[in-house]
C-alpha cells in the first residue's frame, strides 16, 4: 500500500487546518452559506436533508487495518455507529456534526486519510478494481499510476472549478469490474505494437439524466505521458464543457455535441503543446511509486485450491460462498474474497463500527493488513491463503458478514435514496431491503445465478441502474413514488445502457415484477450456464416486456 | 407569500440560499438542545414573527416550559374547537399559570362555516376529515400565514418514515417551521416532565394518551403530508445556482478606494473598467474586454495610452496571443467563484505566452480562491469582497502551501521534492 511521506502528511495537515478555518468562518458568520458550499463540498461535507453528511475518500478503494479501525472510531464517536460504503468506492458518514468535522479530518489525517475531493465540482477519487494487484487476469496492477494521479490531481489549481464534477475510473485487468465505460475518463491497460504497456483513454462515458458509454479518445498513451494527455483533456473540458445547464455540464454532453472526433483534435492541439513538458512522468518516479504496490510476501501454501463441492455437501451455507465469494489470485494458493455488506433486509453498503472493527482484524490477520472497498459496496480481503478460508468463514458468520450472493440478485447496488438524499425522489433501500426478502432463499439465487441490480432514487442515477441487468429508477409523479425497470444494462467491457420497458411500478409492485422478469429468464434460457443478461442480449426485449406488462 | 412576509432575510436573500442557510442550522444545534434552537428562532431568525401553536395535550408541556424559558409573551395559539374536553380547558389555564405565559390566544372556527357545514354539531360523526378542516386547519392557517413561521411540538418517533423531522424546515410556502423537540423520544418526554415537575393533563393519568377531538394530538401534522416539509421544494431551487454577479467591474471605480492587492498591500486601482460608449483608439487605463479589442483592433494598437485587456469566461485567448505584449494589464475575470474558465485562460496567458506585464483577478475574488489564481500565475487581485480584504490585508488567508502538481512558473527545488510536488510561491 501507499504510504504517505512527510510531504503527504504535511499537505493532508495543512488542508485539514485549511478547512478547519473554514468551518470556523462559517460557524461565526464570517462566510456565508453560499461561500462556504463550493468549499465544504471540496471537502466532502454535504448538506442532505436532515444533516451534514461526510465522505471519505479511499483512494482507489484500499484501505488498511488501522484506517478501517479509524472509519470505526468515526462511526462510533461522531455519527450513529454505521457508516455507508459508495459506489465510488469511498465511505460517507450521515449525522457529523458541523462543529466535530475538524476532529473528524483531524482523526482521519492521523491515519494518513482525508475527504479531500470526495465532492465538489473537481477531479474525483480515482476507483479501480477492487482486485487490482491480485486478479490473475491483470495485465498491470493499476494503483501505483492510481496513485499518481491522485497526487496530480489534488488541490489542482486549474481544475477546482470544473464546469462538474469529473470522474476517473481505471483498470489493468481484460475483465473490466471498473465500469470505466461510465466515467467521465475510463482508463484501461493495454499494450501496444512493442509489447509495451499503456493506457486505452476512454472518454464522456456517464450515467445521470444523460447515460453515456464513454468513446475512445486514444488507442494508447504510454504512462510517461499520462498525465500531459489527461491534463491537455481536463483543460479542453474545463474551457469549452458547458456551464449554462448543470445537466449539460458534464464532459459526455461536450463529447457528445462536438462529437469524438472534434474533441480528439482539441486534445491532441493541447497534447503537442504539453507533451514532454514539466508533466512528463520519469520512469524513476513510476517505480518508486510502484514500489509501495510491491507484492506482499505469500506464503508457499501446498493446498492450491478449495474443493467447493464437497464443502457444499459438508456445509452448504459454507459452500456457496466458497462458491460465490472467491475471485482467482495470481498466486497460487491464494484467493480474493469478497465480504458481502448485503445481508438480506440490511441497506446495501452499511457497515457498523463494530463489522468494521472485526474485518480489519481479518485483513491484518489473513490479508497483509490490506482491504478493498469495491464499487459494488461490498468489501474484500485481497490476499487471503485458501487455507485461512476456515476461519475467515468463521468470523464472518459470527459478525452478520458471511453472506455468500456476490454477483447474485441480492447483491444489489442502491444508493441512500429518499431516507437520506435531499436530492432524491423515491426510497430506494427500502426496495432493495424488499428484494433481498423476496429472494432470500439462497437455493433460489443459486438457481438464478449471476444478475445484478442497481436501483437509484432519481434520474442521478448514483445507484448505477442504467448499467443494472435489471435496473430501478425511483421517480416522483404527482406526488407518488413510482418505480421504472430497465433491463439489460451492463457496466463492464460489454457496455450497455439498459432498456426502458414500459411505465412504472409502485414500490409494492417491484418485487413481484422483478420475479417476472426473473422466471420469464429461467423459462428460456438455452441452459443454466446461459446468465441473466446473455439471454436477454440474445432474447431481445419483447419476452421481458410480456413478463411486466402482459402480452398485447 | 414570500413577498409580503416580514421574514428578515426574505427580501435580501434569493430563494435558494435563504433554504440552504436554513438547512444548514440543522448541523449547528445538538439533537436534544431544544432551548437552543426554540432561542435561535425566537432571537435570530424570526424576531416577533414567530408563532407557536399547541394542542395542550399530554406533551405539550415540555414545549410549553420551553418557550416559557425563551419568552413567556410569545403568542401561543391554541386550537379551541368547540369539542374538547373541559379538563383540556382547564389544562390550558393550570399552564398559563404555572409557566406565566402570558399570550395565549385561542383560535375558534368561522362561525359561517360552523352554520353552514356543521350546524347540529355532529359533522365529527359523518364527515371527521371536514371536521378537522374547519375547526383547525382553516383557523390554523388563517393565523400562521400572517407568520414568517411557527414552532410545532413534532416529534421523529412520532412519524412513520425514518429519520424525517429535521430542527428547522422550510415549506413550500416559504415559511420556516421550528420543531425543537425533533429528536425527543417518548421517554425523553417523560424524562424532562419529571425533571421539571411538570403538571400533566388530567385526563393523561386516566388512561388518556393522546388527547384532543381527533386520533392525531399534533395540530401541526393534521392533514399534512408528511414529506411536505422535506425540502422537496428545495431541489429545484438548488439545481442551476447562478451567481447573480453582473460586473462590479462595469462601473466606474472610486479613486481612492484601495482595492488593489498589489505586492503584498492594498492599493487605489489606476485602471477602469470598460464603459458603455468609450472609445478603443483613446481610452486610458481601461481593461478593453477582448472581444471590443478584436473589432478594434487597429484602433487599440494605435491607441498611444496604457491600456487593458480583459478577459472573460469563454473568450479565446489565443486569438490575441500576439499582441499581449500590448497590453500593461490583462484582467482575468471571475463573474462567479464557481466558473473556474479564468484558472486555465490564465495559465495560457502567464505560462504558454510567457505574458510579463501585470495579470490580475477581477470579479468575484475571494479568500479561498486567491491561492488558486496566484498558482496559475496571477499576481494581482482587484477585492470587494471585505473578509476577503481583511485576510489578505492581515496575511491570513487560509492556504495549503504545498503541491502536487507543476504548475505556473515556479522554481523546483532541485533534488528536494519527488516528481510532481512543488514549494508554493506566496502571493
Amino acid at each position: 500500500m501507499y504510504r504517505y511521506d512527510e510531504f503527504d502528511a504535511a499537505f493532508v495537515r495543512e488542508r485539514t487546518q485549511q478547512f478547519s478555518d473554514q468551518v470556523r468562518r462559517r460557524l461565526s458568520g464570517d462566510m456565508s452559506e453560499d461561500q462556504f458550499r463550493p468549499l465544504r463540498l471540496m471537502n466532502g461535507l454535504y448538506l442532505q436533508l436532515h444533516a451534514y453528511m461526510l465522505r471519505i475518500a479511499v483512494p482507489y478503494g484500499t484501505v488498511s487495518s488501522r484506517q478501517m479501525r479509524m472509519l470505526a472510531h468515526i462511526a462510533r464517536s461522531y455519527d450513529r455507529g454505521y457508516g455507508h460504503f459508495t459506489t465510488r468506492q469511498n465511505i460517507q458518514f450521515n449525522w457529523p456534526k458541523l462543529r466535530d468535522i475538524p476532529q473528524i479530518l483531524a482523526d482521519l489525517a492521523s491515519v494518513e486519510m482525508h475527504a479531500i475531493q470526495t465532492s465538489g465540482n473537481c477531479i474525483r477519487n480515482i476507483t479501480t478494481d477492487q482486485f487490482a494487484g491480485a486478479a490473475a487476469d491483470e495485465i498491470i496492477d493499476p494503483r501505483p499510476v492510481a496513485e499518481i494521479l491522485r497526487q496530480w490531481s489534488s488541490l489542482h489549481p486549474e481544475f477546482s472549478f470544473l464546469p462538474r464534477k469529473f470522474k476517473i475510473a481505471m483498470t489493468g485487468a481484460t475483465t473490466d469490474r471498473a465500469a470505466i465505460r461510465f466515467h467521465d475518463i475510463g482508463l484501461q491497460a493495454t499494450t501496444n505494437d512493442l509489447g509495451e504497456i499503456g493506457w486505452q483513454v476512454w472518454v464522456g462515458g456517464g450515467l445521470g439524466r444523460t447515460p453515456m458509454i464513454g468513446k475512445l479518445l486514444s488507442g494508447y498513451v504510454a504512462h510517461e505521458h499520462l498525465l500531459a494527455y489527461l491534463e491537455s483533456t481536463l483543460r479542453v473540458y474545463n474551457r469549452y464543457g458547458r456551464r449554462d445547464n448543470k445537466y449539460k455540464a458534464r464532459i459526455k454532453i461536450l463529447v457528445h455535441e462536438e462529437g469524438i472526433e472534434s474533441i480528439r483534435e482539441q486534445v491532441e492541439a493541447e497534447f503537442a503543446e504539453v507533451k514532454g513538458g514539466v508533466l512528463t512522468l520519469p520512469q524513476a518516479e513510476l517505480d518508486r511509486i510502484s514500489a509501495y504496490f510491491a507484492a506482499p510476501q505469500y506464503e508457499l501454501v501446498n493446498a492450491r485450491s478449495v474443493d467447493v463441492a464437497r464443502e457444499k455437501i459438508l456445509n452448504p451455507f459454507y459452500g456457496r460462498w466458497l462458491e460465490r465469494n472467491l475471485n482467482a489470485h495470481r498466486q497460487p494458493g491464494y484467493v480474493s474474497v469478497t465480504i458481502s455488506l448485503k445481508p438480506v433486509g440490511g441497506a446495501p453498503g452499511d457497515a457498523t463500527d463494530t463489522q468494521m472493527e472485526v474485518v480489519a482484524d481479518l485483513a491484518q490477520r489473513y490479508s497483509f493488513d490490506e482491504l478493498r472497498v469495491t464499487h459494488e459496496q461490498n468489501l474484500v480481503l485481497p490476499h487471503v491463503k485458501v487455507t485461512d478460508l476456515p476461519a475467515i468463514y468463521e468470523v464472518l458468520v459470527k459478525n452478520g458478514l458471511a453472506d455468500g450472493n456476490a454477483g447474485q440478485i441480492t447483491d444489489i447496488i442502491c444508493c441512500p435514496g429518499l431516507d437520506f438524499c435531499a436530492l432524491a425522489n423515491a426510497r430506494s433501500i427500502p426496495i432493495a431491503q424488499e428484494l433481498t426478502r423476496k429472494f432470500e432463499s439462497p437455493e433460489r439465487q443459486a438457481e438464478i445465478g449471476d444478475l445484478k441490480i442497481k436501483i437509484s432514487g432519481c434520474i442521478n442515477a448514483c445507484g448505477h441502474h442504467h448499467v443494472g441487468h435489471i435496473g430501478i429508477l425511483g421517480v416522483e409523479k404527482k406526488g407518488t413514488e413510482l418505480y421504472q425497470i430497465t433491463v439489460g444494462g451492463d457496466a463492464t467491457e460489454k457496455a450497455a445502457i439498459g432498456d426502458i420497458l414500459g411505465h412504472g411500478f409502485v414500490a409494492e409492485e417491484v418485487p413481484n415484477a422483478i420475479e417476472r422478469l426473473v422466471n420469464t429468464y429461467i423459462a428460456r434460457r438455452e441452459s443454466p450456464a446461459e446468465p441473466f443478461i446473455a439471454a436477454y442480449r440474445r432474447l431481445g426485449k419483447e419476452p421481458f416486456k410480456e413478463a411486466l406488462y402482459g402480452a398485447n | 407569500m414570500a413577498q409580503t412576509s416580514p421574514l428578515k432575510f426574505a427580501q435580501s436573500q434569493p430563494d435558494h440560499a435563504r433554504a440552504g442557510a436554513i438547512m444548514a442550522l440543522n448541523g449547528m444545534f445538538d439533537d436534544m438542545d431544544a432551548l437552543g434552537v426554540l432561542r435561535h428562532a425566537v432571537t435570530e431568525l424570526l424576531p416577533a414573527d414567530l408563532a407557536i401553536v399547541s394542542s395542550f395535550g399530554a406533551d405539550s408541556v415540555v414545549l410549553l416550559h420551553i418557550v416559557a424559558q425563551v419568552d413567556r409573551a410569545l403568542p401561543v395559539y391554541f386550537l379551541e374547537t368547540g369539542k374538547h374536553f373541559v379538563e383540556t380547558l382547564a389544562y390550558v389555564e393550570t399552564l398559563k399559570e404555572t409557566l406565566g405565559l402570558s399570550n395565549v390566544v385561542a383560535l375558534r372556527p368561522d362561525p359561517r362555516d360552523i352554520a353552514r357545514f356543521d350546524p347540529d354539531g355532529t359533522l365529527w360523526e359523518t364527515d371527521p376529515d371536514s371536521c378537522c378542516h374547519i375547526r383547525k386547519t382553516e383557523p390554523l392557517d388563517a393565523t400562521v400565514s400572517g407568520f414568517g413561521g411557527w414552532v410545532t411540538g413534532r416529534k421523529r418517533f412520532q412519524t412513520t418514515e425514518r429519520g424525517v423531522l429535521p430542527h428547522f424546515e422550510l415549506t413550500s410556502d416559504d415559511r420556516i417551521k421550528v420543531n425543537p423537540l425533533a429528536y425527543f423520544s417518548d421517554a425523553d418526554i417523560t424524562t424532562y416532565k419529571l425533571k421539571y415537575g411538570l403538571p400533566e393533563h388530567p385526563l393523561y393519568n386516566m388512561g388518556y394518551k393522546s388527547i384532543g377531538c381527533a386520533p392525531c394530538t399534533s395540530v401541526v401534522a393534521e392533514g399534512e403530508d408528511p414529506r411536505a416539509g422535506r425540502w422537496r421544494g428545495l431541489n429545484k431551487k438548488e439545481c442551476g445556482i447562478h451567481f447573480d454577479f453582473n460586473g462590479a467591474i462595469a462601473k466606474p471605480m472610486a479613486a481612492q478606494e484601495l482595492n488593489l492587492y498589489k505586492d503584498g498591500k492594498f492599493i487605489a486601482d489606476p485602471f477602469r473598467a470598460w464603459a458603455e460608449g468609450d472609445d478603443p483608439g483613446s481610452v486610458r487605463y481601461t481593461h478593453i474586454p477582448l472581444p471590443v479589442f478584436l473589432a478594434n483592433r487597429e484602433a487599440v494598437l494605435a491607441n498611444p495610452h496604457p491600456v487593458g485587456l480583459l478577459v472573460s469566461p469563454g473568450d479565446n485567448v489565443e486569438l490575441v496571443r500576439d499582441d499581449l505584449g500590448r497590453f500593461a494589464s490583462v484582467a482575468i475575470n471571475f463573474p462567479g467563484f464557481t466558473d473556474g474558465r479564468g484558472y486555465s485562460s490564465a495559465r495560457l496567458i502567464a505560462e504558454r505566452y510567457g505574458y510579463q506585464g501585470e495579470l490580475r483577478a477581477v470579479g468575484d475574488v475571494l479568500a479561498d480562491q486567491v491561492p488558486l489564481m496566484a498558482r496559475c500565475g496571477i499576481t494581482t487581485f482587484l477585492v470587494r469582497h471585505e473578509p476577503t480584504k481583511k485576510a489578505l490585508a492581515d496575511g491570513k488567508l487560509a492556504t495549503v502551501d504545498l503541491f502536487y502538481q507543476p504548475v505556473g512558473k515556479t522554481e523546483v527545488p532541485v533534488g528536494t521534492r519527488p516528481f510532481l510536488r512543488r514549494a508554493v510561491e506566496k502571493v
